[in-house]
């Protein structure tokens, strides 16, 4: 007993030890990088800043040019995530409760967004994209996007349908549910949470896009990385924490809307 | 469950599923490699001729490139998976609380080059941690801190992917440590195994598809990413995307063929990386399930 209860008391050692160096590693530096692009003058040797004022965020938000990449990005990043539930909802259907020849080829080909180097593909692209006058637009970027968030999506969905299993499925098909009420009425409130995680990490893998961004659109579709790398460049130090910050704060705000949406379309649902 | 009828549409059904997705990236994938590889052997003037990739493999600057593209790719995957492995074995328990797993998501929610941008917050020599080191009189002058961020290693570089990574890794693990049937670790323990005993026989032939699965991914990914090499390199040697990306924007369209060659190789490394282990995983796949009698 005295032993069993010596080897718990050093797990558990472990596992807070871990999770304080968890914190340490993954949660301060936002906390850190917060602090900074409200401070003034913090630089080496000092460990906390000198004095504290919101100059950089109102030289952020008074740049013209970032409210107007903020948009374009806004409207990249949702087309991508729109395009990708689309196209992941119903291969991951497939791929997750049938199986049939050539399946394995069929995962490989999916998969291989994410194994061919982008940057390669975008490049490849581009000149035929030109020819169809689609660079240096939108919806180029748009359709390059989806190489890096395609192949995750549809892994994600597929883990969704997974956990799911099929014997609601088999259920209502029994009782005479056609396809779309199959759909509505059971995949999707299950699959609600799998829809969530799809959208958030497209919508961020979208944020994060420079090269493909700066190969398709050719310097006329400025989305924010755009704009960061030259701030990066620059001087003032709370200026880019208080970009980087917003960064990590356009997916919640993302997040947050689509959640709104969600709650006054099902709401709008269940009144009808 | 499917009559005879089902069977037929069924075959139907599993086509226009999945046709919209195979398109795309059929699309985007085959034309996108076929259209590279097409040019990388292709002077501006459409003459057909392999003089880039002769010039690229005459250049030692190109080697050196490779060089640190692969051993950048391989540390950075090792160390996340070996760093995440161990984060994940330890709280697992707590992440089932879905409070907690938010703060494995929090990392995941920025972009790579912010990434970078704290590791060269935190870890430059006029950085915070060479603050702190000064602080506490470790550090004399922020000259004798060590250089980490735009050095010739690529430590920096690898920091920022590991430090990105890790919290990949965890979530792409968190789904097999919930499904491991931990009594048999128990067994193990009660027979006299070690921790270690118990973690090759039950947990390891459950992890490998993952590991492996992530590993290519990760590998991939760090050889053809542009972002944080950008922001965190030096010139020389620069990471092969950097080098591709600044051949074909910067200067004239005669450099572009040597842009595709350059990026052709890694693709095909990192490609061949993922056939043999994904093939040397189904093999394992197949005696596990031949293995169990259910």
């Amino acid at each position: 007993m005295r032993l069993f209860l010596k080897g718990l008391g050093k797990r558990e050692l472990a596992t807070s030890f871990m999770l304080i160096l968890f914190i340490i590693l993954f949660i301060l530096p936002f906390i850190t990088i917060g602090l900074k692009s409200v401070s003034v003058g913090w630089r080496w040797p000092a460990l906390l800043p000198n004095g504290l004022s919101l100059d950089a965020w109102r030289s952020i938000m008074k740049d013209p040019k970032l409210i107007e990449s903020l948009v374009t990005t806004f409207k990249v990043a949702f087309l991508v995530v729109l395009l990708n539930i689309l196209l992941a909802i119903p291969a991951a259907r497939a791929l997750s409760h049938y199986t049939f020849k050539g399946k394995s080829i069929i995962e490989g080909l999916l998969l291989s967004p994410i194994l061919i180097p982008g940057i390669l593909l975008a490049m490849g692209l581009q000149f035929t994209m030109i020819q169809f006058g689609i660079a240096d637009k939108m919806i180029g970027v748009v359709f390059v996007h989806l190489i890096p968030t395609l192949p995750y999506a549809i892994r994600v969905m597929r883990a969704g349908y997974e956990r799911m299993g099929s014997s609601l499925y088999e259920q209502a098909s029994v009782l005479g549910a056609g396809l779309f009420t199959r759909f509505f009425t059971i995949a999707l409130p299950l699959l609600l949470p799998s829809i969530r995680s799809l959208m958030l990490l497209t919508f961020v893998i979208s944020l994060g896009q420079y090269a493909l961004t700066a190969i398709i659109g050719g310097g006329t579709v400025i989305t924010l990385p755009m704009l960061y790398y030259p701030y990066f460049s620059s001087s003032n130090d709370a200026v880019i924490a208080g970009f980087s910050i917003l960064f990590a704060l356009l997916p919640l705000l993302f997040i947050g809307f689509v959640e709104v949406m969600m709650r006054l379309v099902i709401r709008a649902v269940n009144r009808v | 469950m499917n009559g005879r009828i089902g069977l037929l549409s069924n075959n139907w059904k599993i086509s226009l599923y999945l046709l919209p997705a195979i398109a795309i990236t059929l699309l985007l994938v085959g034309y996108g490699t076929w259209s590279a590889v097409a040019q990388s052997f292709q002077t501006i003037d459409g003459e057909w001729t392999i003089a880039a990739y002769a010039e690229l493999f005459s250049s030692d600057a190109f080697f050196h490139s490779l060089k640190l593209t692969f051993r950048v790719a391989i540390l950075s995957t090792l160390l996340s998976l070996v760093i995440g492995l161990v984060m994940t074995r330890l709280l697992y328990q707590l992440f089932k609380d879905s409070t907690w797993k938010l703060l494995v998501w929090i990392p995941m929610l920025i972009p790579h080059f912010v990434a970078g941008y704290l590791v060269f917050l935190f870890l430059s020599q006029s950085g915070l941690l060479s603050s702190l080191l000064y602080q506490i009189g470790a550090l004399e002058n922020r000259a004798n801190f060590p250089v980490l961020v735009q050095e010739e290693f690529g430590i920096g570089i690898i920091l920022t992917y590991v430090w990105k990574e890790v919290p990949f890794v965890i979530l792409m693990l968190l789904p097999v440590y919930y499904e491991i049937d931990h009594r048999y670790s128990e067994v193990v323990r009660t027979l006299g195994g070690s921790n270690w005993d118990a973690f090759r026989t039950v947990e390891l032939p459950w992890l490998l598809p993952v590991l492996i699965e992530t590993s290519v991914i990760l590998v991939a990914f760090v050889a053809s990413a542009f972002e944080i090499p950008y922001l965190l390199g030096v010139t020389r040697p620069e990471m092969l995307p950097v080098r591709a990306y600044e051949w074909f924007y910067n200067g004239d369209w005669s450099k572009r063929p040597l842009a595709f060659s350059a990026m052709i190789l890694p693709g095909v490394i990192a490609l061949l990386l993922a056939t043999l282990s994904i093939g040397a995983v189904q093999k394992h796949r197949l005696r596990m399930i031949k293995g169990r009698s259910r």
